[in-house]
C-alpha cells in the first residue's frame, strides 16, 4: 500500500471524490444516518475511554466478559442524548419499549398528565433550538447560495434581537394589553428585527459590492462591533432597573410569543416554528422560482456570466445580504419574544451554529429542516444528560461535535467534489447547475500527488 | 482484496491495542471489579481531598432515605479554583457531615439556569430536597421558577430573591474587599519584595479587575477603592471589567495593560478571568490578589505572586443550608448577610508569600477589620459613592 504510485493515489482520491459529487437525493439521507451509526459507534468508544480515565467511586458500566468498571454508561449517555430530547417517550430498561402510560396527545389544559407527552419541556427546548437554528440556518443558507460566506449571521442576530427589544418595550405602552395589542407588538418587533438585522447585514454586502471588501472579514468584524456595541448600549442606557445582569426590561407577557400546546413554562412556541416554516419555503419559493432569486442564485455559481448576462451583479450581492442579515434579525427576534423575553448579554451561539446548520443542509432551504433538528435534539439532549448521567458538560460536547462533524463530512466531501473533481470524462454532463456553491476550480487537485513521490 | 486484507489487520490491531490500553489506564471507579487495577495513585489534581466524592454526584440509589440536593452551579462550570469550586467544597462536607447525596450541573449558557433549576424542581427519582442556585446570575431564572414550585426548597447565594421558598446567601464583599484595598494601598507605598513580585517604588498605584460589570462585582470595586483610600488619599485606583468569567487571556490583557502604567498590585473579582491577572502578575513580577477562594491554595502555580485573596465563604452558606434542611429549620424567605463579623468574608493571606508581609502592615489590617466590625467604618457598596 504505502508504495503505491502517487498517479494511482491521486487516481484514487479524484474517484472517491466524484462519487461523492454525483450522490444526490436519497442516498445523501441515507449516508447521512449512516455517519449518525458511525459517529455514535466512535462516540461510544470516546464515552468508555473516558469513563476508564477518570475517577469515581462505583462503576456506571461494567463491561462483560472482562470485567472492567467505566464511570461513564455509554449506553445510557446515548440513549439519553436521543430520548431525553423528546423529553422521555421511551422506556428501555423498564419492561417495555414505549413508556407504558404514553398517550398521543394529552392536553396540558385538560389538567392532567400522565405519562408522556410530546408537550413537555425537554422536548420544547429541543423544538426551540430548532425554530431558532431555522432562521440562522436559512440566514447563511442565502448568502452561500449568492455565492457568499456570511460568518456575521451572529451579529446580525445581536443586532436584531436588540432593536426587537427595544422596540416593543418603547411602544408597547402606545397599545393595548391584551393579545390583540400582543400580536401587533409582535409583528412589529419581528419587523423591527429583520429591519436591524437586514441593515447590518447590508453593511459587508455594500463593502463587498463597492469596496471589494472580503466579506468573511468584514462580517467577522461586525460580528465584534455588534456584540460589543449592544453591550455597551444596554450597560450604559437601556439597562432594566435592578437588573443583577447586563439585560434591557422585560418585554410584556402579552406581547411575547406564547406556546398554544407546550408548557408555558417551557421556551418554545409553535407560532414561532410556523413563522420560521413559512421564511423556509417562501425563501425555497424565491430562491427557485422568481427571477430575483435567480440573479442570485447565478451570481453564486459564476459572477461574471450573470454580469455578461445582464445581472447586476453589486445589487445583487446586496440585496442578498441583506435579505441573510433580516433573517438572522428575525431569528434574533424570535429568540427575544420565544425564548427569552428581553435582549440579555449572555446570547447563545445560534448565528456560528446556523453555518454548520446550513452546510449540513447543503445551503439547500429545504434541508435547513432536518439540519436544525438534528441540532435541537442534541441542545435537549445534552442538557439531559448533564441532569441524568455523571458525565461531564465537556464530554458530551464533544459526543454533539463528533455527531455534527460525522453527519457533516460527506456533505462537505460532495461540496469539495463538486468543486475540484471535473465531471467524469466518458459522461461529460454539462453542469447541472442544481447547488451552486461557489466559482468552479480545478487547479487544486493537481499538486495532491506529488508529495509521496 | 490485498488491500482490504490490509485494512482488517489494521483494524484488528488497533483494537486490540486500544482495549490494551484502555485496560492499562488507572483510574476508573475504585473497587468496582476484579481488575485489580485500581490502584489509582489517588487524586492528584487536588482540587477535592478525597477520591470518594471526585465527580460527586448521583450514588442516590445508595441513600434513598437520605436528603437529596441539586447543585445548578454558576456559568464558569466547576474547576475554576474559584467560586464553583468554593461551592462545591460546601456541599462535599455536608455530604460527609448528614446523609445527603447531590447531584451537581454545570449550565452551558445562561438560558439553561432555568431549565436545570426546574429539572431539579419537577423531578421525582429522587426528590430533591433543597435546589441550590449558585451565583447572581440565576435570580432572574429562579425569579421565575421559584413561585412554580411552591413546595421545593431553593438555595440562591450571592442575590436576594423574597419568595417563601428560598433562602437567600449574600455576603459582604465590600468588606473584605475593604481590607485587601487596604493592603494593597499600604504595600503600594513602601518598598516590598517577595517570591516573585516586588512592589513599583515610582508610583502608588493599584488596580482593579472585574469579570462583569454587574452591581455584584461593583460592590468588590467599592470596598477596595474605599479601602485603599481610607489607607491613603495619594494612592491611585484603576479599574478595568474583562466582561466576562471565563476569559483568562482578557483578564491578563487588562492586568498587563495596568501594570504598563505602574500598577503594581491588582485585585481581580473576575472568576475564571483572573487566571489571567495571576499570569501577568508573575510575567511582569508584580502582585495579584485572589477571590472567593484562598487562591494560593488553588491556583499554587501562582502563589508567589499572590499576597492574599478575600475569600468568600460560598462553602458555608451552602452548607449551612443544607445543614437547616437536614435539621428540618430550613427558612424559605429568610435572607442571610455573611460579613466581616460572621466570617462570610475575610482577608486570607497567601499561603507562600504571606508571611513576608511586614507585621505593621498586618496589624493595620486588623485594626481596619476591628474597627469595620465595630461599626466605625461606613463601607460604600457603590463605587461611585467612595
Amino acid at each position: 500500500m504505502s508504495r503505491s504510485r502517487p498517479g494511482a493515489v491521486r487516481a484514487r482520491i479524484e474517484s472517491l471524490l466524484r462519487r461523492f459529487a454525483g450522490i444526490s437525493g436519497i442516498d445523501r439521507v441515507l449516508i447521512a444516518f449512516a455517519a449518525l451509526g458511525l459517529s455514535v459507534l466512535v462516540g461510544f468508544f470516546i464515552v468508555l475511554g473516558s469513563g476508564r480515565v477518570a475517577e469515581c467511586s462505583t462503576a456506571a458500566w461494567t463491561m462483560p466478559i472482562t470485567g472492567l468498571g467505566f464511570c461513564y454508561d455509554p449506553f445510557e449517555v446515548f440513549f439519553v442524548l436521543f430520548n431525553g430530547a423528546l423529553g422521555g417517550p421511551f422506556y428501555v430498561w423498564e419492561p417495555g419499549i414505549l413508556n407504558p402510560e404514553w398517550l398521543p396527545i394529552t392536553l396540558p389544559w385538560l389538567g392532567f398528565m400522565p405519562g408522556w407527552s410530546p408537550f413537555n419541556n425537554a422536548f420544547a427546548l429541543t423544538m426551540s433550538e430548532t425554530t431558532l437554528l431555522v432562521f440562522t440556518g436559512l440566514s447563511v443558507a442565502v448568502a452561500f447560495r449568492a455565492g457568499l460566506f456570511n460568518i456575521g449571521t451572529q451579529g446580525q442576530l445581536v443586532v436584531g434581537a436588540l432593536l426587537t427589544a427595544l422596540v416593543v418595550v418603547a411602544l408597547a405602552p402606545l397599545f393595548p394589553a391584551n393579545r390583540v395589542g400582543g400580536v401587533i407588538l409582535i409583528a412589529i418587533g419581528v419587523l423591527a428585527g429583520a429591519v436591524g438585522g437586514g441593515l447590518w447585514g447590508a453593511i459587508p454586502g455594500a463593502l463587498k459590492a463597492y469596496a471589494d471588501a472580503n466579506e468573511v472579514i468584514t462580517t467577522i468584524m461586525l460580528n465584534f462591533i455588534a456584540a460589543n456595541v449592544a453591550y455597551v448600549l444596554v450597560l450604559e442606557v437601556f439597562r432594566a432597573e435592578g437588573s443583577s445582569v447586563v439585560a434591557t426590561a422585560d418585554v410584556p407577557e402579552y406581547a411575547q410569543i406564547g406556546p398554544w400546546l407546550f408548557p408555558p413554562t417551557g421556551d418554545f412556541a409553535e407560532a414561532a416554528l410556523l413563522i420560521g416554516l413559512v421564511s423556509l419555503v417562501g425563501l425555497y419559493l424565491f430562491l427557485e422560482h422568481t427571477s430575483l432569486g435567480y440573479d442570485l442564485r447565478v451570481s453564486g455559481i459564476q459572477p461574471l456570466a450573470a454580469e455578461y448576462s445582464g445581472v447586476n451583479a453589486k445589487l445583487t450581492t446586496v440585496r442578498a445580504m441583506t435579505l441573510s442579515g433580516a433573517l438572522g434579525g428575525i431569528g434574533g427576534s424570535i429568540w427575544v419574544l420565544m425564548s427569552e423575553g428581553r435582549w440579555v448579554e449572555s446570547i447563545p451561539d445560534l448565528g456560528f451554529d446556523g453555518i454548520t446548520v446550513s452546510i449540513l443542509a447543503g445551503n439547500n432551504p429545504l434541508g435547513v429542516l432536518p439540519a436544525a433538528a438534528l441540532f435541537g435534539v442534541l441542545k435537549g439532549g445534552a442538557l439531559q444528560v448533564g441532569f441524568q448521567t455523571d458525565v461531564p458538560p465537556e464530554l458530551v460536547g464533544v459526543l454533539r461535535g463528533l455527531i455534527i462533524l460525522f453527519v457533516a463530512m460527506p456533505e462537505f466531501f460532495r461540496l469539495i467534489g463538486k468543486r475540484l473533481v471535473p465531471d467524469e470524462p466518458e459522461a461529460t454532463r454539462g453542469g447541472d447547475g442544481k447547488d451552486g456553491d461557489g466559482v468552479g476550480g480545478t487547479a487544486a487537485v493537481d499538486d495532491g500527488g506529488e508529495a509521496s513521490a | 482484496m490485498a488491500s482490504d486484507f490490509d485494512r482488517r489487520r489494521f483494524i484488528q490491531a488497533a483494537g486490540i491495542t486500544g482495549i490494551a490500553g484502555l485496560a492499562g489506564c488507572t483510574g476508573g471507579p475504585e473497587g468496582s471489579s476484579d481488575d485489580g487495577s485500581s490502584d489509582d495513585g489517588s487524586s492528584d489534581d487536588g482540587s477535592s481531598d478525597d477520591g470518594s466524592s471526585d465527580d460527586g454526584s448521583d450514588g442516590s440509589g445508595s441513600s434513598d432515605d437520605g436528603y437529596n440536593v441539586g447543585m445548578v452551579y454558576a456559568l464558569g462550570g466547576l474547576g475554576d479554583e474559584s467560586f464553583n469550586d468554593a461551592a462545591q467544597r460546601g456541599i462535599i462536607d455536608a455530604a460527609e457531615d448528614f446523609d445527603v447525596s447531590y447531584d451537581e450541573s454545570q449550565p452551558a449558557d445562561a438560558g439553561e439556569f432555568s431549565q436545570f433549576q426546574r429539572l431539579y424542581a419537577e423531578s421525582t427519582d429522587p426528590d430533591y430536597d433543597l435546589v441550590a442556585s449558585i451565583g447572581f446570575a440565576q435570580l432572574d431564572a429562579l425569579t421565575e421558577t421559584a413561585p412554580d414550585f411552591p413546595e421545593q426548597n431553593f438555595l440562591l447565594v450571592d442575590d436576594q430573591l423574597d419568595e417563601p421558598n428560598v433562602a437567600s446567601y449574600q455576603f459582604s464583599e465590600e468588606e473584605g474587599s475593604f481590607l485587601t484595598g487596604a493592603l494593597a494601598a499600604l504595600l503600594t507605598q513602601q518598598s516590598f519584595s517577595a517570591g516573585a513580585g516586588e512592589t513599583n517604588t515610582d508610583a502608588s498605584r493599584i488596580g482593579f479587575v472585574g469579570g462583569v460589570d454587574a452591581p455584584l462585582i461593583r460592590k468588590f470595586q467599592a470596598g477596595y477603592e474605599a479601602g485603599a483610600a481610607y489607607v491613603s488619599e495619594d494612592v491611585e485606583v484603576s479599574t478595568s471589567y474583562v466582561g466576562d468569567f471565563t476569559d483568562p487571556s482578557g483578564g491578563q490583557e487588562a492586568a498587563l495593560s495596568m501594570i504598563g502604567s505602574d500598577v503594581d498590585i491588582i485585585y481581580h473579582a473576575a472568576g475564571g478571568s483572573g487566571v489571567g491577572v495571576f499570569q501577568a502578575a508573575q510575567d511582569e513580577g508584580r502582585f495579584a490578589i485572589g477571590v472567593d477562594s484562598d487562591q494560593s491554595l488553588t491556583e499554587d502555580d501562582f502563589d508567589d505572586v499572590i499576597l492574599a485573596s478575600m475569600v468568600k465563604r460560598v462553602d458555608r452558606a451552602v452548607y449551612e443550608s443544607v445543614e437547616n434542611v437536614v435539621n428540618g429549620e430550613f427558612e424559605g424567605g429568610s435572607q442571610v448577610l455573611l460579613g466581616l463579623e460572621e466570617e462570610g468574608v475575610s482577608c486570607v493571606y497567601g499561603n507562600a508569600i504571606g508571611d513576608d508581609i511586614p507585621q505593621e502592615v498586618k496589624d493595620e489590617v486588623d485594626s481596619v477589620r476591628d474597627e469595620i466590625i465595630a461599626g466605625n467604618i461606613d463601607v460604600p457598596t457603590d463605587p461611585d459613592d467612595v
